[in-house]
């Protein structure tokens, strides 16, 4: 037998459970080979097809490192993971689950902030007033350096945030926010306020097809044969695997 | 390739020219290219980690580095000429991220004409000593731009928008097209209920304002917001087109600038004789100002840069991209050191790009 198609599904909570559904309202079960924390799955009914468990970051570096062949995880992810995402991934279906907004928040205390122009005007004058840069707290730190670049604000710094994001500007270890949001709840508790054009990207999940791995022809037919089964439209799927090398 | 045992005549003739070679630390705290740079050159920083967790970068030039050895070893005003060859370190894609620089900084000179055109002088004579003739060289003058804004009477916020977006012409032009009529406003500015309501705001959320904005700077701004409502108006949005038009040898642009001056009633005449007094110099040092292409909007946008800027490509090179790039940075050691403005100007050499490429 050739190779299989490797497919990586979220290891973990709503994610997975949204994707395993995805695939059961199609008729398929993914089954986790071994016990209950392996990290490998089939799906029923294809045998050329091997499910890898990994976070919804590592699915999308595996998918732009071309070690996967396709998986389901965030547009978000995508984009923050990829810098050349457009190049090695195809947002093949959105899948309806996982649904969050990448956002701007700043205080809602600075009332003299609506738009990202004016944070260019505070970014700027925050320095010569501060003596330090403006800060970000952030773990999209790719989308928001070319989210900014393209307001043309160059005066600020990004700090890495590893989680609890929204608090930082409460803390003091941050100025302002770029972090997902749903209802924006969260933000407002925190004392935050997005702005009016700080609408970086509305993610979903996506089964998303990587460009990059090595696809041998059985490889190809199996996604092709999975994406029917999801629903995928013949002519999608054609141009799809167009794209394939 | 080893530094030391190459570039000999280039050595030579940086210090004949009076320049001392300096070496200083490769390794340096991240922060400061990231203050000093902004969030736009942390991509290309090589970054590392101390065991204390202190962020550390690879120097991605040596200008910051050496100015920060300048403010090391003496008094920040101080007369001092540093030249300097070796590897500086940046992520590229698809390109080496270690590759050579060589160049000078020339620092607390007083007389700035001739200081700029000592340096742009120098970096021609420096890539005709690494064998390249043919040159295009690109000069701008940010002064000038400011002169004009300030012979405008210009001043708000829109003066501090278009002085900062100088150097990215299109979203310069962009941005004169909306301050033209000014933004919509409603309502009048009112200080204290402004302080009142950010204070309020600030306390009811707990939000730490130590080192992050006070109610005092986001009430200011309430008021200076106000003035957004007034644009710059039609004279200004046509004066400045036109000037962001002005291009030609230094000869051409200095009857071109005079000449909008004149027609316009533009008072920028002392930048101007300025710009003339540098023109002057570099043809004394014997370089024909035919050969040098200004263009009004032409400038870097970085904040440490005040006034003159030149590049200098091969005209052998596809890729548009420049062997030389220089100018002068008065602002740079007063935000280093916090102290105030220093002349200083200089060059680098981008020696990765020298036959190479073509």
């Amino acid at each position: 037998m050739s190779a299989p198609l490797v497919l990586a599904i979220p290891s973990k909570g709503r994610l997975q459970e949204e994707s395993r559904a995805v695939f059961s309202r199609a008729g398929l079960e993914i089954v986790q080979t071994g016990n209950a924390r392996s990290y490998r799955g089939t799906l029923t009914g294809f045998d050329d097809v091997e499910i890898a468990f990994l976070s919804a970051p590592e699915i999308a570096r595996e998918i732009g490192a071309g070690a996967v062949h396709a998986g389901i995880t965030g547009r978000d992810q995508v984009e923050e993971s990829l810098t050349d995402w457009e190049r090695r991934a195809d947002f093949t279906l959105p899948l309806g689950f996982g649904r969050c907004d990448v956002v701007v928040a700043v205080p809602q205390a600075w009332i003299d902030v609506e738009t990202m122009e004016d944070l260019d005007d505070v970014a700027a004058a925050f320095r010569p007033n501060h003596g330090r840069r403006l800060t970000v707290a952030t773990k999209y730190i790719n989308l928001t350096r070319r989210f900014f670049a393209g307001h043309g604000i160059a005066d600020y710094r990004i700090v890495e945030s590893l989680g609890a994001t929204e608090g930082a500007p409460a803390t003091g270890a941050a100025d302002l926010i770029v972090d997902i949001t749903t209802t924006g709840a969260t933000l407002r508790d925190n004392g935050l306020k997005i702005l009016g054009d700080g609408l970086i990207l509305r993610s979903e999940a996506h089964f998303v097809t990587g460009l990059v791995a090595e696809w041998e022809p059985g490889q190809k037919l199996a996604l092709r044969a999975v994406l029917k089964e999801l629903g995928v439209a013949p002519a999608a799927r054609g141009k799809l695997l167009s794209r394939l090398e | 390739m080893n530094a030391a045992m190459t570039f000999g005549p280039l050595r030579a003739l940086l210090s004949d020219a009076g320049y001392s070679f300096v070496e200083p630390p490769i390794l340096h705290d991240a922060r400061i290219f990231v203050e000093l740079a902004g969030e736009d050159l942390r991509r290309r920083l090589y970054l590392t980690n101390a065991s204390d967790g202190a962020e550390l970068a690879l120097r991605p030039d040596y200008t910051i580095p050496v100015c920060l050895a300048h403010l090391a070893n003496g008094a920040a005003n101080r007369r001092a000429d540093y030249a300097y060859l070796g590897p500086v370190f940046r992520q590229r894609g698809g390109e080496v991220g270690e590759f050579l620089q060589a160049g000078v900084e020339s620092l607390g000179r007083g007389d700035r004409a001739a200081a700029d055109a000592d340096t742009l002088a120098l970096a021609i004579r420096a890539t005709e000593a690494l064998g390249l003739s043919d040159l295009r060289i690109r000069i701008g003058d940010q002064a000038l731009f400011i002169a004009t804004l300030d012979a405008l009477g210009l001043d708000g916020p829109w003066r501090r928008r278009l002085a900062r977006t100088f150097g990215d012409t299109e979203r310069l032009k962009a941005l004169i097209g909306r301050a033209t009529n000014g933004a919509k406003h409603e309502g009048k500015p009112d200080r204290r209920a402004a302080l009142r309501q950010a204070r309020d705001l600030l306390e009811a959320s707990g939000l730490a304002t130590i080192g992050s904005r006070t109610a005092g700077e986001i009430a200011d701004r309430v008021v200076e917001k106000a003035a957004l409502a007034i644009g710059i108006g039609p004279r200004a949005r046509k004066v400045l087109e036109r000037f962001l038009a002005i291009e030609g040898t230094p000869t051409q642009a200095i009857r071109k600038l005079r000449s909008l001056s004149e027609k316009e009633g533009l008072d920028i005449s002392a930048a101007i004789d300025r710009f003339e007094k540098r023109a002057e110099a570099l043809a004394k040092r014997g370089i024909k100002l035919s050969t040098l292409s200004f263009a009004a909007d032409f400038g870097r946008r970085l904040d440490y840069y005040t006034g003159f800027v030149f590049e200098i490509h091969d005209a052998a090179r596809t890729d548009g991209r420049q062997v030389v790039g220089g100018g002068r940075y008065d602002r740079l050691l007063a935000m280093i050191g916090h102290g105030k403005a220093i002349p200083a100007v200089g060059f680098a050499i981008w020696l990765d790009r020298i036959g190479s490429g073509q």
